[in-house]
């Protein structure tokens, strides 16, 4: 260590080291246009220059690369200094006029015009371009020429066959004179291009050290070995400088890990159709013509262009936009992707949505499809709103995309309306709707796996295992099992952990290494000793915000034992030294000023817990996200407000209190209500994995609507299956089926539910942890088509009973019709019943086959088989069924005529009507759930609109509730086929799980906590709360009758009863009326 | 043959003693360093050798600098038994008829510059060859003549004595001894303590005691490197081309000496590409010393081995600086950089490097062999020994001289120079080259030493000296300067590319008569920052010329500034010809020169100047005898 005095501290540096980095590290800035921490320090701009004093007299030095000896002086701002600055500012001005960064500089310095000759260059001979091509292993460029004639420039002024257009000067030119296209003019015989970013769709460029995406797990760069400098030259590493902990090796090589597993499960997801083989509609070369990837990227906020819709050729707002449905789906003449990509009209219909609330009503939005596929849970709502919202929807598939004539921005469409009619139209951006598929890649590594692909490459499963692959142990989830959604790729994640988890049972907690408990120091009635730690987060912080200064002002605050700074809080070694800090200076809170809570409070509570400390006596301030980052322009208050976060988290720190956490401890039982094929998959997954289960189910039997199913879509018998699911069930030990019983009453919260079951007027009291709902739903009876008025109009369940029961009178008929949404997509229930149309489809091929030359009609309004149920409707027109179709305004009509079923229905081609006579009539009926009300009381669970439960989470928590402990699935949650019935119910059981497994509970600290003796009962906390913490004290209670009280395991601490309760009679932890008027108090001081 | 000892030096000088000092009949010694050359003395020398091509009794010879260089083609013919005689001005013309003169004892005064009482060096302990010759009546004494008569030399101590090319007539006036001395009877530390004790400074302008950087130099450990600075680059001055041209052995000898106080086995000789005669006679010194086994492996049989080799620079003036020099030497482009670590620590190839200049290492072998307080016995309190200058401008005898340190500027300006010609007015010597300063007549008494030149604004330097007269316009000099060194910056750093760019500007302005209030206060805050903020002695030093011109001759700076008048008529913007009606005799001659035909009058009438046609030229102002053209 070398002591030297720096502007009259005492300061401290390592041998070695310069005046510059010394400086920097105490927060002293320093003027400098040529240094670069990555490069050698070359003293040519020579602004760093400072003033030494050695003892005898004093001189001028450049602080950038003047070696620290023991006992020197510096003075890095005196007069003389300042002066010589301001000059050399002076005299740059005169050279530059017109650059921006000795615009500012001069401003700084008060310079407003110089007072010499001015001249109009844009280049300060500052070196950094050239040493950086010399760091990068190259010295294309060099300082050419001498004095005045001095210049960057390549030798004999020729592009270089070596530059690698690795652009590390234009990055590092202070100026702008070295640009891409200087390098692409006079440096580089290269081409100039950025490495494209995959996450922005090649849209923008990235850097070869990369952090994917922001919410990149895990969150750290990577290096891209294609593109690193390192790797062609062997020069650069520049990153290793800027590490502030030395955490890049370039040696580091790929290594093969080998795993021992008990089971595999597999998520690698699609690959999104590349359409750019489409020549016909110009992808690959007009900008403007873009992937809905790609424009999910220009409507992000934090895409390439910052969420501002505009057009990619010229940047100006387009005014008219396309969609392309089922580009690489449902076609067989431009690529093998015949099946449905189920993705693709959902998410049209929602980009049209944004990019009209992006760019206002006026913006014309054209979605050209086929079949409108909006079958998910609140999607035809969606689509509904979007067609009232002007987005207009045309039934047609575009050939081409041709460029106009003399506007190459505009893109000239052609195009037969449903009425025959030839249109053109022209619009700004087409966006085509990509398809889902499976990537080469993959359909390798289900070779080398050895599970099976379907038809169009994705893992074949079977209904009933609709996780599993054909390799036992080998599980999946996602895209890879077909096209599919978030929701039903969260819900096959729960299931195939669940699967997994049912082969790994046995070794459950075999792994689990127990955390040493550290006593827990009593503070209560101390004075606060607060230490505050600032953090300086390598540049993230510390190079917009005075560090240092904050600490030291930090250790000037009332209370505060302790105030330093560190490189990175949140390192492993910093966090040993703050626990031993804590414990050394004997601090009682703690306070960390540094990123965001939201990731690194855990942490640094972690690190209070092993000092002894309570984690609540702890406070974070973030100083980066709400200081450093959006103040970087503005160094000097940035770290005013540095000062000002620090002090506020200061007062709070100072009144917080040691919180408790409750443990609750879990009833490792389970209940699930209902006895259909998602409750019996829940039940059986539970069971595989050693917990008791209950099965509730009204009726007699086991199976629910699966008992009337005939085929599934993939033609396994449902009846055949279903009997050995059920004889499982019967069998197994760990599970208990009531039978005839309902649910009468519910009590008690997660962990320790308490229900009285009755059945036959038989009362019984359950005590189970977690319950799941699986109500289901049923066929909803029709009431147009005549139905219920000739036996042979009948609904689809009904004929799926005739197939069932080998019904030998289907075999000669002439004719078949059916009708599809029948209740479904009407005013009164606008959900799509989602199986319907694969299920008359399959019906009619059934129908197909057991007479060839039946007439099969099936009149549609949209045909919904998603995925690979494409292909039964391709099978289906192949088989002669004829697909008819109707519009909602003008439904088939239906007569019953001298015995006679007359159907008739517009013909959507010949726009006449057609009349069938139809000897059987299928009514494709709405799915509608059953009525559920009491037992969404009983658990205090929201039902939808439609009757249907409402889920945590529409897209990341489909299977379970906001109220802990309960979990759903199944046909009560919306309308689906058994596959996903049955991977619903598993994906319940494997929420249920992450309780179960945990034999005792924590609640967090910070909850609300009522006074009654204030409480006025009003009851606002009580129906405010969605997760029903409060509750009113037993009106027979001893004490406090019929005041509110809030149960501390179901409280979330989001303070809304807090905020509502007009007594002031609720009072958060850890969020306390003092602590925050403590803390606004601390910040009005800097007001 | 191998020269192993003092012994063989002892038997070359024996051998070869008689042709310098006794030959057999007549030998013609023709200056043939860059100055007698460019004065025509090849033509002569070719002449003679024509007319005298073998060895019958009158042979041809050559030889360096004899240091009046004004007077050259110098010519020295001796004979045995007679004393030796200067001829001056002897060009291809004349070269034949001096030799007459000589052979005929005619010995015409206007030919003649002097004869020779003793040419022996300083290093010679020889009876004087001379010393019983008679001398000749009616030529003066070299000796007595002022030129020669203050002048002491020791570095120069063989220039214009000994043929160049001959390593035997080096090793005949005592070469090589010194060096043989170090190696046989020597250690490192004693040679650096006689070199510190002798107090020698850097010759080359920094003045760094010699002794202490070559002990800073050995301390640090690697292959350390001996580097010769031959890379003068100072306009007007020549000192070390003189002495490579004239003596390049006392270089190559300097350089070996060092090289076994400091131990090291390779040096390099960095010399000015513009100097083709001195690379090589250097070349030819060095393949000599080879030969003769001073220069190689294991010299003299003790082990030790040094080479040296030959690098020219490609005439940057920066080079001449320690960092860019070697930056060049190791084929980068030749720009400084900042010497917070020295070069004697990390210099050449990152290895402790020496560099002196070609006059501190020739001065080298005669303080080993005459001992330091010998040395230390000449000068001033810190400045020791003697200092070659190179003395041109408005000065009557053009030349190089050697003298010892604390001589006043005036005798060397007055007394050796024999000051400004035509009855001019003597107005300010400008020493240390471009960055030096100018000292004003009224400084003419100082000593010249490294502190009193320092101490009135202006350095040593490597030595130029050069003389202004009344003619001579300051700012126009500082000008002169200033574009010289805006050529020569090498452009790194902005206070020196930028600083002095703009410097230049405001004395072009100023010299055009754009001058304007304030412009003498910005040059002087200009020139202080170059001076503190710069990265190199080039940039710390440029501004020299302008603030000391500023702090001499302010009133030349404002009179051009505010009353737009140049008064030594050199800035043409600012004065204008007059004819002096009364001083003008109408002799007509400034009026048949006029290349305007802008002087008209009759013959013994004055005459008259049109302004209009003037160009302002000077002509007329040169060939009027009668100080009849008048600046206003």
């Amino acid at each position: 260590m070398v002591t030297f005095k720096l502007n009259g501290k005492t300061v401290q540096g390592e041998e070695g080291q310069y005046i510059l980095q010394v400086a920097e590290k105490y927060g002293i800035k320093i003027p400098t246009l040529c240094h670069h921490k990555a490069l050698e320090p070359a003293g040519m701009c020579r602004l760093c220059t400072v003033e030494l004093f050695d003892g005898r007299r004093s001189r001028f030095v450049t602080s950038c690369n003047y070696p620290i000896w023991e006992g020197m002086e510096i003075s890095t701002d005196s007069e003389a200094v300042h002066q010589g600055r301001k000059l050399i500012v002076e005299l740059l001005l005169a050279r530059c006029p017109n650059v921006p960064v000795i615009n500012e500089l001069a401003a700084k310095y008060d310079i407003t015009e110089p007072r010499f000759k001015k001249e109009n260059k844009d280049c300060i001979l500052c070196g950094l371009c050239t040493r950086m091509c010399e760091r990068m292993g190259n010295s294309v460029i060099s300082l050419t020429g001498r004095g005045v004639e001095m210049k960057v420039d390549t030798p004999f002024h020729l592009q270089s066959d070596i530059c690698l257009a690795c652009g590390a000067c234009a990055s590092v030119c202070p100026t702008g004179h070295i640009t891409l296209e200087k390098i692409r003019q006079d440096i580089s015989k290269h081409a100039v291009k950025p490495i494209p970013s995959e996450y922005e769709m090649g849209l923008k460029g990235r850097k070869p050290v990369y952090v994917p995406y922001a919410q990149a797990v895990p969150n750290t760069p990577a290096i891209d070995r294609s593109v690193c400098v390192y790797f062609k030259t062997g020069g650069c590493k520049v990153c290793t400088e800027f590490c502030g902990v030395d955490a890049i090796d370039h040696t580091m090589e790929d290594e093969i890990v080998e795993l021992n597993v008990g089971s595999i499960i597999l998520t690698p997801g699609f690959e999104p159709f590349d359409p750019s083989a489409f020549d016909s509609y110009g992808y690959a070369n007009h900008p403007n013509v873009m992937t809905a990837m790609e424009f999910e990227r220009i409507l992000s906020a934090s895409g390439p262009t910052m969420g501002h819709l505009v057009k990619m050729s010229d940047h100006k707002e387009p005014k008219k936009i396309a969609w392309f449905q089922c580009v690489g789906s449902r076609d067989l003449n431009r690529c093998d992707n015949s099946y449905c990509s189920s993705v693709c009209c959902m998410y049209a219909v929602k980009e049209a949505i944004i990019a009209k609330e992006h760019s206002g009503d006026d913006l014309d939005c054209a979605i050209f499809y086929m079949d409108m596929r909006t079958h998910g849970k609140d999607f035809e709502r969606y689509y509904n709103t979007a067609q009232n919202a002007g987005v207009r929807f045309v039934r047609t598939r575009v050939h081409s995309i041709d460029p106009v004539q003399g506007n190459a921005d505009l893109l000239s469409v052609r195009y037969a309306t449903e009425s025959g009619e030839l249109v053109n139209e022209e619009f700004d951006v087409i966006v085509l709707s990509v398809g889902l598929q499976t990537p080469p890649e993959l359909i390798e590594l289900a070779d080398s796996l050895g599970i099976e692909l379907t038809q169009g490459n994705f893992c074949k499963t079977e209904s009933f295992e609709p996780v599993a692959t054909s390799r036992k142990g080998i599980y999946i989830a996602g895209a890879f099992q077909g096209p599919k959604d978030i929701p039903q790729s969260v819900v096959d994640a729960s299931a195939a952990a669940s699967a997994a988890g049912e082969t790994l049972t046995p070794a459950r907690n075999t792994l689990t290494k127990v955390r040493e408990e550290i006593p827990e120091t009593n503070v209560i009635n101390e004075r606060p000793r607060i230490g505050v730690f600032v953090c300086r987060c390598g540049i993230n912080i510390a190079g917009v915000v005075n560090v240092p200064e904050v600490a030291e002002y930090a250790g000037n605050l009332p209370f505060v034992e302790y105030a330093s700074d560190n490189l990175y809080s949140c390192s492993q070694d910093t966090q040993e030294v703050i626990t031993q800090i804590i414990r050394q200076k004997n601090l009682n809170r703690v306070v960390v000023a540094a990123c965001t809570p939201r990731t690194h409070e855990p942490l640094f509570q972690e690190t209070l817990i092993n000092a002894g400390l309570n984690k609540y006596l702890f406070e974070m301030c973030n100083i980066r996200n709400h200081d450093s980052w959006v103040h970087k322009n503005n160094p000097d208050l940035a770290t005013k407000k540095a000062k000002d976060l620090v002090r506020m988290a200061v007062s709070k720190v100072g009144l917080m209190e040691p919180l408790e956490e409750a443990d609750l401890e879990v009833n490792q039982t389970a209940m699930i209500l209902g006895g259909g094929i998602s409750g019996m998959s829940a039940a059986r997954s539970l069971a595989r994995q050693g917990y008791e289960t209950h099965i509730v189910e009204q009726s007699s039997q086991l199976g629910g609507q699966a008992l009337n199913l005939f085929h599934t879509a993939k033609g396994e018998d449902v009846q055949e299956k279903l009997r050995s699911l059920t004889d499982e069930i019967e069998k197994d030990e760990k599970i208990h089926v009531h039978l005839e019983t309902t649910l009468a009453d519910v009590d008690g919260f997660v962990g320790s539910f308490e229900s009285t079951l009755s059945s036959n007027g038989n009362d019984e009291t359950l005590k189970y942890g977690v319950a799941v709902l699986a109500t289901g739903a049923t066929p909803l009876e029709p009431l147009e088509y005549c139905y219920g008025k000739d036996s042979r109009i009948i609904t689809s369940l009904e004929l799926d009973r005739k197939f069932i029961d080998k019904d030998e009178s289907l075999k000669d008929m002439g004719c078949a019709v059916f009708i599809q949404c029948v209740g479904s997509r009407e005013p009164e229930r606008p959900y799509c019943s989602r199986v319907c149309c694969t299920h008359s489809v399959e019906n009619a091929l059934e129908l197909k086959h057991l007479n060839p030359e039946m007439n099969v009609y099936i009149l549609y309004r949209d045909i919904r088989t998603y995925g690979e149920r494409e292909y039964l409707y391709k099978e289906a027109r192949e088989a002669g069924v004829i697909f008819v179709r109707y519009s909602v305004e003008n439904k088939p009509d239906v007569a019953l005529e001298d015995g006679k079923i007359l159907v008739t229905v517009t013909d959507h081609v010949l726009g006449l009507p057609l009349e069938i006579e139809a000897e059987l009539l299928t009514l494709a009926s709405a799915i509608v759930p059953n009525k559920v009300d009491d037992v969404a009381q009983f658990f205090k669970v929201p039902i939808n609109d439609d009757g249907f439960f409402v889920e945590k989470h529409a897209k990341l928590g489909p299977s379970e509730f906001a109220t802990d402990g309960v979990f759903l699935c199944g046909l009560a949650h919306y309308p689906k086929p058994i596959d996903e019935a049955v991977g619903q119910g598993r994906a319940a059981a494997s929420r249920a799980v992450t309780l179960l497994a945990r034999k005792v509970i924590q609640t967090s600290g910070a909850v609300a906590d009522t006074n009654p003796a204030i409480c006025s009962a009003c009851g606002v906390c009580v129906s405010i709360c969605p997760y029903s913490a409060p509750s009113f004290i037993d009106p027979e209670a001893r004490f406090f009758p019929g005041k509110a009280q809030i149960n501390p395991v179901l409280c979330k601490g989001c303070g809304l009863c807090v905020a509502s309760c007009r007594s002031g009679a609720i009072r958060l932890k850890g969020f306390d009326n003092d602590q925050i008027f403590a803390q606004i108090y601390a910040m009005a001081e800097a007001v | 043959m191998k020269i192993q000892s003092v012994k063989d030096l002892e038997n070359i000088s024996q051998m070869y003693s008689k042709k310098l000092y006794t030959p057999d009949g007549i030998k013609v010694n023709i200056g043939m360093a860059s100055c007698g050359i460019a004065a025509g003395a090849e033509a002569s020398y070719s002449k003679a050798l024509e007319k005298f091509p073998g060895d019958n009794g009158v042979r041809i010879c050559q030889t360096g600098c004899i240091g009046f260089c004004e007077l050259e083609p110098l010519v020295e013919i001796l004979e045995t038994g007679k004393p030796r005689v200067i001829y001056k001005n002897i060009t291809e013309d004349k070269i034949l008829d001096a030799i007459e003169d000589y052979q005929q004892a005619h010995f015409k005064k206007k030919w003649i510059l002097g004869q020779m009482r003793d040419p022996r060096c300083v290093l010679e302990d020889i009876p004087n060859p001379l010393a019983k010759v008679e001398p000749f009546e009616g030529i003066p004494f070299l000796e007595d003549i002022p030129f020669y008569s203050k002048q002491v030399k020791i570095a120069l101590r063989n220039c214009g004595y000994i043929d160049p090319d001959s390593i035997e007539e080096y090793i005949v006036k005592g070469g090589y001894a010194a060096f043989i001395k170090a190696l046989h009877e020597m250690d490192a530390a004693k040679i650096i303590k006689v070199v510190k004790e002798s107090g020698l400074r850097g010759r080359g302008g920094g003045g760094f005691p010699a002794g202490i950087k070559w002990a800073t130099c050995a301390k640090h450990d690697g292959d350390r490197y001996i580097i010769c600075n031959a890379d003068e680059g100072d306009p007007g001055a020549y000192m070390d081309r003189s002495i490579l041209e004239g003596d390049p052995h006392s270089v190559l000898e300097g350089m070996l000496i060092a090289a076994v106080a400091i131990g090291s086995g390779q040096g390099y000789m960095y010399v000015r590409n513009e100097y083709p005669l001195a690379v090589k006679r250097l070349i030819t010194a060095i393949r000599q010393a080879e030969s003769c086994g001073l220069l190689g492996d294991n010299i003299a049989g003790t082990g030790f081995s040094f080479h040296i080799k030959i690098s020219t620079g490609a005439g940057a003036f920066v080079c001449g600086e320690s960092t860019a020099l070697m930056a060049s030497l190791e084929g980068n482009v030749g720009r400084p950089r900042a010497k917070y670590v020295h070069t004697v620590e990390k210099g050449f190839r990152e290895s402790p490097s020496n560099l002196n200049n070609v006059e501190t290492y020739a001065n080298v072998p005669p303080i080993l062999l005459k001992g330091a307080k010998w040395y230390a016995g000449m000068g001033t309190e810190h400045s020791k020994g003697t200092k070659v200058f190179s003395l041109v401008g408005k000065i009557k005898n053009t030349g190089l001289v050697e003298v010892p340190m604390g001589i006043s500027l005036k005798e060397i300006v007055s007394d050796i120079g024999g000051g400004v010609p035509k009855k001019k007015q003597f107005k300010a010597v400008q020493t240390g080259g471009p960055s030096g300063g100018c000292i004003p007549g009224r400084f003419m008494n100082i000593s010249v030493d490294y502190q009193k030149l320092a101490e009135v604004g202006s350095i040593m330097g490597s030595g130029g000296m050069i003389v202004m007269d009344q003619d001579t316009c300051m700012v126009d000099v500082a000008r002169y300067f200033m574009d010289f060194l805006k050529e020569e910056s090498c452009g790194q750093c902005n206070p020196c590319r930028e600083g002095i760019t703009q410097v230049l500007n405001i004395l072009t302005d100023i010299c055009a008569g754009n001058g304007k209030e304030g412009d003498i206060e910005l040059l002087e805050e200009l020139g202080s920052m170059i001076q503190k903020f710069s990265l190199c002695g080039l940039g710390t030093s440029a501004p020299n010329p302008v603030l000391t011109t500023i702090l001499y001759f302010r009133d030349e700076y404002e009179s051009h500034i505010r009353d737009k008048k140049c008064s030594a008529g050199v800035c043409k913007n600012l004065f204008h010809y007059e004819i002096d009606e009364e001083a003008c005799t109408g002799c007509t001659l400034c009026a048949k020169r006029c290349p305007q035909e802008a002087i008209t009058g009759e013959k013994k009438e004055p005459h008259t100047l049109e302004q209009d046609k003037c160009i302002k030229c000077g002509i007329c102002y040169d060939a009027c005898k009668f100080d009849a053209i008048a600046i206003r």
